[in-house]
């Protein structure tokens, strides 16, 4: 009798272990797409936190029923994002970053601009493993480098300002495009927008020069505050551009980045219109 | 009963559509009157462009997680590779969006990417390279936020439907578990 009672006992206790097995699973991959800190209090967004999911409620198969529309009309509007600042981007990780306030996602994007500037004008931190410069990467910066460099040499030039402009914002904007391209071709491990966000923050030296340069009319000035701003933006680009290629081919890499850099200051000294479009496309 | 219901359902975010699409107007509007009136190239091209980034900025970090409840960003993970990351609200609070701030987020999107297709065929029609730098700039932020967000969508549907189906395995272990109990 004692016998015949424990037998049917062990296989019923087996299934209950998988049963229990198969939950812990379930509830591991459901709580991964909520599990998220707790977001700041925000009336325009409401996020329950009575809705996350639980693998032993079945309430949430039916659909919800609609907001009555009293509430959604009582519901007081966002506050306005015209705080948004022009050089802030969106690109970077934060614990639930669709509840928080347009405030907080520009404090962010502003920091993380300036940390990337940064890595540039001071001394990198990472030239020993320069894949770690910049990996918080972003476009606003080199874009609004480019768009100054372009307006402060198109100030500078006499004739054709929308010539030079034009020309300038090109060739910076396509250059970067190319010298990524190259190492890309060359077999190089770079990332395609790490590579660009690095190579527009080192026009930052360039952007001090062209301003200087159009400040100052002494030739010598001129000369010296280009070879200084050439070198300085060249010795911020070589670590990564270097690193990232095989060391057969770095001077293959390495070649064109020189002669991007010292194709930009050019169009610093040259203020005689009539010759511009021979210098640039000769 | 009838007079009284509101014709139809309003916006839910007045304001935020506002400036959704105010400077894609804003963009197209100074791009297209300043050809005809002003003649220096460098202030058409550098307001329109920051016009337009700034219509970037505002849609994918603003309007786009307000109307629709999408945000998207590309990261560096550890291992130095490239990864796009998504990012939804719970598919309850998904469902209590309100269609018309969606409508009008999408459409507007689609259209403003079809405007400046066109305003680019004219630039070319005219052989005028300059402008069709401006428009080549304008062009390449609005369809990086269409592909962004429409990519966010797609994974956003993914994940409800895996939630669904857990939620039905769980259900059903949840049943097996009390027939076994009550034996």
């Amino acid at each position: 009798m004692s016998h015949s009672d424990t037998i049917p006992l062990h296989p019923s206790s087996q299934s209950d272990i998988d049963e229990i097995e198969n939950l812990i699973n379930a509830s591991v991959h459901q709580s991964v797409p909520s599990a998220r800190p707790p977001s700041p209090p925000r009336a325009s967004i409401p996020v329950s936190v009575s809705a996350a999911p639980s693998p032993f409620i079945s309430s949430n198969l039916p659909p919800p029923p609609p907001l009555p529309k009293s509430s959604v009309s009582a519901v007081p509007p966002p506050p306005p994002p015209p705080r948004a600042d022009i050089s802030s981007s969106g690109f970077g990780s934060a614990p639930n970053t669709l509840t928080e306030p347009v405030w907080d996602t520009v404090k962010r994007d502003l920091s993380r601009i300036v940390s990337n500037l940064k890595l540039v004008v001071f001394p990198n931190p990472f030239r020993e493993d320069p894949g770690k410069a910049l990996r918080d990467w972003d476009l606003w910066g080199p874009f609004f480098f480019i768009v100054f460099l372009g307006l402060t040499l198109s100030w500078s030039a006499s004739v054709k300002k929308s010539e030079v402009f034009a020309v300038a914002f090109a060739l910076l904007a396509a250059g970067a495009v190319i010298l990524t391209l190259n190492v890309l071709l060359l077999g190089g491990h770079i990332i395609f927008f790490q590579s660009l966000s690095l190579l527009g923050y080192c026009l930052f030296p360039l952007d001090v020069g062209a301003l200087i340069c159009m400040l100052k009319d002494n030739v010598i000035v001129k000369v010296v505050v280009v070879c200084v701003t050439l070198a300085w933006s060249s010795w911020a680009a070589y670590p990564f551009m270097s690193s990232a290629v095989n060391p057969r081919r770095k001077a293959l890499a390495l070649y064109p980045v020189f002669l991007m850099r010292g194709k930009t200051p050019q169009l610093h000294t040259n203020r005689k219109g009539q010759r511009y479009p021979s210098n640039i496309f000769s | 009963m009838d007079p009284n219901q509101p014709v139809g359902e309003n916006y839910a975010n007045p304001r935020t559509c506002f400036f959704h699409v105010l400077f894609k107007a804003a963009a197209l509007a100074f791009y297209i009157l300043s050809a005809l009136f002003i003649d220096n190239f460098v202030i058409i091209f550098v307001v329109t462009v920051l016009l337009a980034a700034l219509d970037f900025w505002v849609v994918k970090n603003v309007s786009g997680r307000i109307l629709v409840g999408l945000r998207w960003w590309n990261e560096i993970n550890d291992l130095g590779e490239s990864v796009w990351k998504f990012e939804c609200l719970d598919h309850e609070s998904l469902a209590r969006m309100n269609k018309k701030d969606s409508w009008l987020f999408w459409w507007t999107l689609y259209l403003t990417a079809i405007l400046w297709i066109v305003l680019a065929i004219f630039s070319l029609i005219r052989l005028q390279a300059d402008y069709l730098l401006v428009v080549g700039v304008c062009l390449t932020l609005s369809i990086a936020n269409i592909v962004g967000f429409t990519k966010c969508k797609k994974d956003a549907k993914k994940q409800i439907q895996q939630f669904a189906s857990q939620t039905i395995a769980s259900r059903f272990s949840s049943t097996l578990q009390s027939a076994f109990s009550v034996v």
